[in-house]
């Protein structure tokens, strides 16, 4: 508190790779060394394992997709609450266009319905000037009820597979496999070696039977990155997230880029729709994404604004939600990586001399400590909330530095340059 | 912009070549719905239906579908005729009242509110109508002042998924089962404990492998992707046979064992799964634990008729049919006969089935 120049200059150390701050790849690298230390101590070969990352792949995905819409709707300067709403109506459309016209037409479907829902919200926000979370929170609305309604008027009457609310046995997804590499690997992930072991199951959730659209994923994430932060298309689409104004007065057309922002915005949390009801499983039924949208809004906030600290937040929230599902017993083991998280922060606000904040996150990093020693399990009751607290845990503690879109959620008026 | 516009170009044309290449669901276009029976009450006839649907309402291949069987049953063998009106999402008791008061305006003399849901409004609505009789499935009375006109239907999950239990152990070759349920609680538990007790009765040895979608909330009802993911860990963990108690979530078990391949088995709930799911799934349907609501409106609405209407609590167990397991596909042909011992032993009370899984080992 007493000595702000010298803490500005002391996280200021380092220059940005990717987007994410030293401070972020710390994290990254760290994770990385103690979640096998951890596997270790606690002999809980869960917390590795290849099928571990697989289910968080699939839990990853759609919360990623809807993050990497939010990122780039508020690059432009567009809050998007009604990520919701669009991946509902890319559950559907993915649904739909699968059932008639093939899988690959559904993801395109899926695609589609959610654009529509992004269109609708630009027209709202954009040309009328709404107010952003109102549009958002009502596109939400008008979703969920679109959704009921459509199903009800084009599933019902498909007999065995439909239902007014439900469509089973929908088209798969094709998957890739690399023959040898995945044997090899899981060999290696067998080992329960240190580190070894547990790369080589992470590697492995990547080429043994893995959807072509989760790679896909990762190609849109590249992309975005890239579009976004090196071209000249990225720089102006971010001008009209920061300061519209002098954007325009620039010559830079801040409606169309604005409506490119929120339509790909819509177009992406249509996929994670699709990928919900057509790649996680091939079932579709109402209501399938049960909060993803908010949660991939949140990521995306965690992620600042960025698409690869989104994808890393909503690694995060995937890789506790499989975890959760999958191995409910080696959740205890997350205890001690989280006390383990937060003794290092503590050194690094130590460092820093941020004493106040160095006590609080050493209290809690005591706390849990104290947990991880004095019990043999997580009550089941906190069992599903793993996810949620350990994103909101880690990510308060890493999120100080957060900064969002300068006029993000401002409505503009063509003209307002002067 | 000239740029974006060659990459929207490409991507839509991409998108039309996609178009061309699908597969088809061949002859699968909207044809034979069947035609609705709840069209209207007609004054002569001797049953006049009114049913209040629970949240999923119509079509939901389970709970809501079984009631509308039942009203038409009611409706080919009774000569009853009917109305219906739906649920929607997050209604408080007064919404439900409002819609048991407007049903009961036009004229029923039965209304069967379908879900525990109901029992608080049925409650203050049934004694303005004395004349109309009430029927609450899965419901209780919450008060001390008995309702005259007003019967619960009491199901007991609990016995026929003794007899799924039974059937898994005898069909389990890695004697290791799964059960996936949807919230843990009064109404899914009886599930789990007379699941674990029919496996156990029949070799204490085999694992039960029991997990829960969510702690709290109706998520677990309508997340086939996690159901997915939990049956995929249990069939990694050697389970060959899983049961599951969470709605239109079982979709994805389904899929799981689908998957798996032959030697997999999923058991299904409420009605007879084997008929619901897509066809290349139906060979993985062991059976499933019937829970007849269509039995208890059909019974309900013949009692109005004979005039002498049901009241209080109304058990549905082994005994009168009311719950039961299905033997479609003829998975179950060789052990038929020991599976009806059990249900012989249940019937005649040798066997008590517990209700909670917390008491069972």
């Amino acid at each position: 508190m007493s000595t702000p120049t010298l803490e500005r200059t002391r996280t200021a150390i380092g220059r940005r790779f990717l987007g994410l701050s030293p401070l972020t790849w710390v994290l990254i690298l760290g994770g990385l060394t103690v979640v096998p230390f951890v596997r270790l101590v606690t002999d809980s070969a869960p917390l590795t394992a290849t099928t571990t990352f697989t289910a968080a792949i699939l839990s990853t995905c759609p919360i990623a997709l809807a993050a990497l819409g939010g990122v780039w709707s508020e690059r432009a300067g567009v809050v998007n609450i009604g990520l919701e709403g669009q991946m509902l109506l890319g559950t559907w459309g993915a649904a739909y266009f699968n059932w008639y016209y093939g899988p690959w037409v559904g993801l395109a479907g899926g695609i589609a319905l959610g654009m529509v829902g992004g269109l609708l919200h630009a027209i709202a926000t954009i040309t009328f000037g709404v107010d952003q979370i109102v549009s958002g929170v009502a596109i939400n609305i008008i979703a969920s009820g679109a959704v009921e309604f459509l199903s009800r008027a084009f599933f019902s009457r498909i007999p065995t597979n439909g239902g007014p609310r439900n469509l089973t046995g929908l088209f798969t997804l094709p998957t890739v496999r690399i023959p040898g590499l995945d044997d090899a690997l899981s060999t290696l992930n067998g080992r329960h070696w240190f580190l070894v072991s547990d790369l080589a199951g992470f590697l492995e959730a990547f080429v043994a039977d893995i959807s072509v659209v989760s790679l896909l994923v990762i190609v849109l994430f590249v992309l975005s990155w890239w579009l976004l932060r090196r071209t000249t298309f990225g720089l102006r689409l971010r001008s009209c997230g920061e300061s519209p104004a002098a954007a325009e007065s620039l010559g830079v057309d801040v409606r169309r880029y604005k409506y490119v922002g929120v339509l790909v915005s819509g177009g992406l949390a249509g996929l994670g729709g699709a990928y919900l009801s057509t790649v996680a499983t091939s079932t579709f039924n109402v209501g399938q994404t049960n909060g993803d949208g908010y949660i991939g809004l949140a990521a995306m906030i965690f992620g600042n604004w960025n698409p690869f600290g989104a994808l890393g937040a909503s690694a995060l929230f995937g890789y506790a939600d499989s975890l959760q599902l999958r191995s409910p017993v080696s959740l205890h083991a997350l205890l001690l990586l989280l006390a383990i998280g937060l003794a290092a922060l503590t050194a690094w606000r130590l460092w820093q001399r941020r004493f106040r904040a160095a006590i609080t996150n050493g209290v809690i990093g005591v706390a849990f400590l104290l947990w991880f020693l004095f019990t043999n399990s997580i009550p089941s009751d906190l069992g599903g909330m793993t996810p949620y607290l350990v994103t909101l845990l880690v990510l308060s503690v890493a999120s100080q530095s957060l900064r969002m879109p300068a006029a993000d959620g401002q409505p503009y008026r063509k003209g307002s340059a002067g | 912009m000239r740029r974006i516009s060659k990459v929207a170009a490409v991507g839509l044309i991409a998108a039309v070549a996609l178009t061309g290449c699908g597969e088809k669901h061949a002859g699968s276009s909207a044809s034979g719905a069947p035609s609705d029976v709840c069209t209207g009450l007609k004054p002569s006839s001797p049953v006049k239906l009114a049913i209040a649907f629970d949240v999923g309402g119509r079509g939901d291949h389970s709970f809501n579908d079984s009631a509308y069987a039942g009203a038409e049953n009611a409706v080919s063998k009774l000569g009853a005729s009917c109305i219906e009106a739906q649920a929607t999402q997050g209604e408080s008791d007064a919404q439900r009242e409002d819609r048991l008061k407007q049903l009961a305006e036009q004229g029923p003399n039965a209304i069967v509110g379908v879900g525990y849901l109901y029992s608080k409004a049925v409650n203050v609505v049934a004694p303005q109508y004395p004349k109309i009789n009430f029927l609450v499935v899965d419901g209780y009375d919450p008060d001390k002042t008995v309702n005259k006109n007003v019967a619960y239907d009491a199901f007991q999950p609990q016995e026929s998924s003794f007899l799924a239990g039974v059937a898994a152990a005898l069909t389990t070759k890695s004697k290791i089962v799964g059960f996936i349920g949807a919230v843990p609680g009064a109404t899914i538990g009886p599930f789990q404990a007379g699941y674990t007790a029919g496996v156990h009765a029949i070799a204490p040895s085999i694992k039960v492998e029991s997990q829960y979608i969510v702690p709290s909330g109706d998520k677990g009802y309508a997340d086939p992707a996690d159901a997915k993911t939990i049956a995929q860990k249990m069939l990694d963990d050697g389970a060959d046979v899983i049961f599951h108690a969470a709605g239109q979530s079982g979709a994805g078990l389904f899929e799981a064992v689908a998957a798996a391949g032959k030697g997999k088995w999923a058991i299904g709930v409420d009605s007879d799964q084997y008929t619901q799911v897509p066809a290349d799934q139906r060979s993985h349907i062991l059976t499933s634990a019937l829970k007849r609501v269509d039995t208890g409106v059909f019974d309900f609405a013949q009692s109005v008729k004979q005039g002498k209407p049901q009241t209080g609590y109304v058990a549905y167990d082994l005994k009168n049919s009311g719950v039961g397991l299905s033997y479609s596909g003829g998975f179950l042909d060789k052990d038929k006969s020991r599976i009806m011992q059990y249900q012989k032993k249940i019937e005649d009370g040798q066997i008590k089935v517990p209700t909670d899984p917390s008491k069972v080992k």
